[in-house]
C-alpha cells in the first residue's frame, strides 16, 4: 500500500456496556485532506464511537491510531493531534469566552502572541466578539456551540471530532464552519464529523460511513451509497439500511391517533 | 390549566405528583449508590449516631435530675433545638433554592398540564422529606432520651414524636417564603448569591452571638439556667414542649406543641399559596439572570502550564460562585466558637495538643467542599478535561492545589487566630499551624479520592453534591484520621518525653499519619480520574 499513512485508523474497536455491545468491531480509515461522515441514527454508537476516539470512553476491544498514536497507549501524544466538538456544549459556565479559550490554549501550550490572535480571529468569525467577557452561564445554547468549535479549532489540530457540529448554529455560522472544515482539510487535516443532516453529508462529505446498532453497515462515498441497491439518494439508502420509517408506518401511528 | 389536569382534583393531582417526584428521587438515589456496602455503612452510621445521642442525653438529663438542675434541664431543650435550627438555615436556604429555582425538572413540570400549587406542594414536601432525614437522626433521639431521662409519661412521647417530625416543615415553609420575596423584589443574580451567603452567615454570627452569653454562664450547677433564646422561634417552641412535657407540666407543655403544630399547619399552607401566586414570575426573573460582565482579562506574556492554566480556571469559578464559601464561613465560625467558649469556661485544660485536634476538626470542616467536590464540580464540562492531553496526575495535583489553597488559608488562620486567643507563644502557633496545614492537606486529599471514586457530574447547584452518603463517608474517613493523630498527641503528652509536654513527637507521628494518609488518597484518586470514562 503506497501514500501517507492515514490520520485515523480505527480496527475492531468494540465498547460494550454490560451486555450491550454499543459499538461493535468497526474498523475504517480517515486520510489527511479527507471530510469523514459518520451517519447512523439515535443510538446507533456514533457519540460512543467519537468519545473512544477521543479518549474520553475506553474501548473494550480494538485500536484506534490518532495520526500514529494509539489513543489507549499513547494518550497525551493522540490527544495532542485532536479538536474536540462535542454534540452538547457543556462548558465552564462561570468563564467567558474570552478566558475559556485563554484556559484551552494554555492547557495545549500554545504560544500566547499566536493565541491572542487566534482568540480574536475565532470570537469575530463567529461574531461572538461582543459577548466575549460575559460568562458563559448567560449565553444561548448556539453561542455555547460557537465557542465549543472555536475551543475545537484554536490550536490548529490535525484531526477533528465534530459531533453533530451544526445543530443548534444559525445558517451563517453554520457555512462559515463548512467553510473552515473545507479549508483546514486543503491544509492536508482530516475531519470525522457526525451528522443526521443528509444534505451536509452528501455536500460536505467526501467519504461517509452508516453505523447501524453498533456495527459499519456501509462506507464510500456519497455518491456511492446513494447508487447502492439502485437507489437514488444518501437519504434513501440510510434509511433503507437502518431500517427506517416506511412511509405507511406512519401514516398507520398517525390514523391510531386520530 | 384548570381543566387539562387529567380529571383530578387538586388535592389528588398533588397527591400524585409527590408519590412521583419521591419515588423519582428514591430511584435515583438507589441508583447513584449501588454499593450494598455503602448502604451497610449509612444504615450502621445511622442507627450508632440515634444511638449515641439517645443514650447520652437519657444519662446527662438522669444526671441533672439528680443534681437538682431544674432550671437548667428546662432551659436545654430549647437550645437544642436552636443549635439544629442555626443548622438547618444553612442547609435549607440553599435547598430551597435549588429545588424551587435552580431545580433542573422545573422547565419540564411548568409544561405540563399540572396545576402550580401541585407543583409547589410536590416540590416543598420534597424538601421537608430532606431534612426530615436529619431530624429523624439527630433531633428524634435527644427528644426521646430527654423524656425517657426525665421519666415522662408515655403520651408525652408520641406528641414529641410529632413536633419533631413537624418542626422542619416549617422551617421550611418560613425559608421557602423568604426565597421567593428575595427573588421577586431584588434583581436576580443578587438574591441568588445573597441567599446562598446569608445561609451561611447568618446562623454563624447568631450562634457565635449566643454562644457567647451560654460560655459565661457562672455560678452552681443546681442554680444554673441558659439564657432564653428569642420565643418567637419554632425552635424555642419545641424545646419549652419537650421540657415542660418532661417536667411533668402537661398543660404547657401541649400549649407550646399546639402552637407549633397550629403555625405549622396554617404557616405552611400560607407559604405554599404565596409561592404558587409568586413562583412564575420569581422564577422567570430566576432562570433569565442577565449575564455578569466580567472584565477581559489579558492574556499574559508568560506561557501557563497545564496545571496552571486548570488551576486559575478552577479559582476564577470558586470566587464567583458564593455558593462554595459557605462551608468556609462554617469553618472559620466553628474556630469563633471555640475561641468564645473554651478560653472563658475550659471543660479541658488547654494543651497544645487539644489546641491541634480542634484545628484539625477545623481543616476537616474547611475541606467538606473543596475536597469532596474538587473532580464533581467540573459538571457536564468534564469532558473538557478528559479530552485535552492532561494526564491524570496533571489533573489531581491542580484539583489538590486548588482546593487546598482554600483549607490551607482557612484552617491556618483559624489556627493562629485559635493559638493567639489561648494566649499560646510563637513555638506553639506555629506547631498548631503545621498541625492544621498537615490536617487540611490529608483531609483533601481524602476529599479527592472519595470524589474520584465516587463523581457526580449530574447536580443543579454544587451544594447538591455533598449530601447524604457522598459528605457522610469522607467525612468520617477523615474523623478516623484525626482520632488516630488525637490518640498520638496525648498519649505522648502523658510518656514524660523531652520537649512541650511531648507535642513534637506527637506532632511529627501526626505528622507521618497524615502523610501516609495523604499518599494513599492520592495514589487511588491517580487510579480513579485515569480510569473515569465520560
Amino acid at each position: 500500500m503506497s501514500g501517507p499513512p492515514p490520520l485515523i485508523e480505527v480496527d475492531g474497536l468494540s465498547k460494550r456496556f454490560g451486555d450491550v455491545a454499543a459499538v461493535d468491531r468497526i474498523s475504517f480509515t480517515v486520510h489527511a485532506g479527507e471530510i469523514f461522515g459518520f451517519l447512523g441514527p439515535n443510538g446507533a454508537g456514533k457519540t460512543t464511537t467519537i468519545k473512544m476516539l477521543t479518549g474520553l470512553v475506553r474501548p473494550t476491544a480494538g485500536v484506534a491510531r490518532l495520526c500514529g498514536f494509539d489513543i489507549v497507549r499513547e494518550p497525551m501524544r493522540a490527544k495532542r493531534q485532536i479538536g474536540y466538538a462535542p454534540d452538547e456544549p457543556n462548558l465552564y459556565g462561570k468563564l467567558s469566552a474570552i478566558e475559556f479559550l485563554q484556559f484551552i490554549g494554555d492547557v495545549y501550550r500554545l504560544d500566547q502572541r499566536r493565541m491572542r490572535t487566534r482568540i480574536a480571529e475565532l470570537l469575530d468569525l463567529f461574531e461572538l466578539t461582543p459577548a466575549s467577557t460575559t460568562l458563559i452561564e448567560g449565553y444561548s445554547h448556539g453561542m455555547k456551540q460557537k465557542v465549543a468549535l472555536c475551543a475545537a479549532l484554536l490550536h490548529e489540530p490535525r484531526i477533528y471530532f465534530l459531533d453533530e457540529p451544526t445543530v443548534g448554529l444559525d445558517p451563517k455560522s453554520a457555512r462559515i464552519l463548512k467553510d473552515i472544515v473545507r479549508r483546514a482539510t486543503r491544509a492536508g487535516n482530516a475531519v470525522f464529523m457526525s451528522t443526521h443532516i443528509m444534505e451536509i453529508a452528501q455536500s460536505l462529505c467526501d467519504r461517509v460511513a452508516i453505523i447501524d446498532r453498533g456495527k459499519i453497515v456501509a462506507v464510500g462515498t456519497p455518491a456511492e451509497l446513494g447508487a447502492m441497491g439502485g437507489l437514488a439518494t444518501l437519504e434513501e439508502t440510510f434509511l433503507k439500511l437502518t431500517g427506517g420509517i416506511e412511509d405507511r408506518r406512519v401514516a398507520d401511528i398517525f390514523r391510531e391517533s386520530a | 390549566m384548570t381543566t387539562a389536569t387529567f380529571g383530578r382534583t387538586a388535592p389528588d393531582e398533588a397527591w400524585f405528583l409527590v408519590k412521583a417526584l419521591l419515588r423519582n428521587r428514591a430511584l435515583a438515589i438507589r441508583r447513584d449508590w449501588e454499593g450494598r456496602s455503602l448502604y451497610g455503612f449509612a444504615i450502621v452510621f445511622g442507627v450508632s449516631v440515634f444511638c449515641i445521642i439517645l443514650l447520652g442525653t437519657m444519662g446527662g438529663v438522669r444526671v441533672l435530675v439528680a443534681a437538682g438542675a431544674v432550671s437548667l434541664l428546662l432551659s436545654i431543650p430549647a437550645w437544642a433545638f436552636l443549635i439544629y435550627l442555626f443548622t438547618d438555615v444553612l442547609i435549607a436556604f440553599g435547598q430551597a433554592l435549588g429545588d424551587l429555582y435552580l431545580s433542573r425538572d422545573m422547565p419540564i413540570l411548568l409544561t405540563m398540564p399540572l396545576r402550580m400549587s401541585s407543583i409547589v406542594v410536590a416540590k416543598f414536601v420534597l424538601g421537608v422529606v430532606q431534612n426530615e432525614v436529619y431530624a429523624v437522626i439527630f433531633l428524634m433521639p435527644f427528644a426521646l432520651g430527654y423524656l425517657v431521662g426525665a421519666g415522662a409519661a408515655w403520651w408525652t412521647y408520641p406528641c414529641i414524636a410529632s413536633a419533631v417530625l413537624i418542626f422542619p416543615a416549617t422551617l421550611y415553609a418560613a425559608l421557602v417564603v423568604v426565597t421567593i420575596v428575595a427573588l421577586r423584589y431584588i434583581p436576580p443574580r443578587l438574591a441568588k448569591e445573597g441567599l446562598w451567603l446569608a445561609g451561611a452567615s447568618v446562623p454563624t454570627v447568631f450562634w457565635f452571638l449566643s454562644f457567647y452569653r451560654v460560655a459565661h454562664l457562672t455560678g452552681s450547677i443546681a442554680s444554673m439556667r441558659l439564657p432564653a433564646p428569642p420565643a418567637w422561634l419554632p425552635s424555642t417552641w419545641i424545646g419549652q414542649s419537650l421540657a415542660q412535657l418532661g417536667a411533668g407540666s402537661p398543660g404547657e407543655g401541649l400549649r407550646f406543641f399546639l402552637l407549633l403544630a397550629a403555625v405549622t399547619l396554617i404557616g405552611a399552607p400560607i407559604a405554599i399559596g404565596l409561592v404558587s401566586r409568586s413562583f412564575s414570575m420569581g422564577w422567570t426573573a430566576a432562570v433569565s439572570v442577565p449575564s455578569r460582565r466580567s472584565a477581559a482579562s489579558a492574556a499574559t506574556s508568560v506561557r501557563a502550564t497545564p496545571r496552571a492554566a486548570v488551576v486559575k480556571k478552577d479559582l476564577k469559578t470558586f470566587v464567583r460562585s458564593p455558593q462554595l464559601w459557605f462551608n468556609h464561613i462554617a469553618a472559620l465560625g466553628f474556630v469563633g466558637y471555640l475561641l468564645v467558649g473554651h478560653a472563658t469556661s475550659p471543660v479541658i485544660p488547654l494543651t497544645t495538643q487539644l489546641a491541634m485536634v480542634q484545628v484539625g476538626f477545623v481543616a476537616v470542616l474547611g475541606a467538606l467542599n473543596p475536597g469532596m467536590t474538587a473532580i464533581s464540580l467540573e459538571h457536564a464540562a468534564i469532558w473538557i478535561l478528559k479530552a485535552a492531553p492532561l494526564d491524570a496526575r496533571e489533573i489531581l495535583s491542580a484539583k489538590f492545589i486548588v482546593a487546598y489553597v482554600q483549607t490551607g488559608i482557612i484552617s491556618a488562620i483559624g489556627a493562629a487566630a485559635l493559638s493567639i486567643g489561648y494566649g499560646f507563644d510563637a513555638g506553639k502557633t506555629s506547631a498548631i499551624v503545621l498541625f492544621a496545614l498537615c490536617a487540611s492537606a490529608s483531609a483533601v486529599c481524602v476529599g479527592i479520592a472519595f470524589d474520584a471514586s465516587f463523581p457526580s457530574f449530574d447536580w443543579e447547584n454544587p451544594n447538591h453534591i455533598n449530601r447524604g452518603l457522598r459528605m457522610i463517608v469522607p467525612f468520617l474517613i477523615n474523623i478516623g484520621v484525626l482520632v488516630a493523630c488525637a490518640i498520638v498527641l496525648f498519649v505522648l503528652r502523658f510518656a514524660n518525653l523531652p520537649g512541650a509536654e511531648g507535642a513534637e513527637a506527637g506532632l511529627t507521628i501526626s505528622i507521618g499519619l497524615y502523610a501516609i494518609a495523604s499518599i494513599e488518597a492520592m495514589r487511588m484518586a491517580q487510579r480513579d480520574i485515569a480510569a473515569l470514562e465520560v
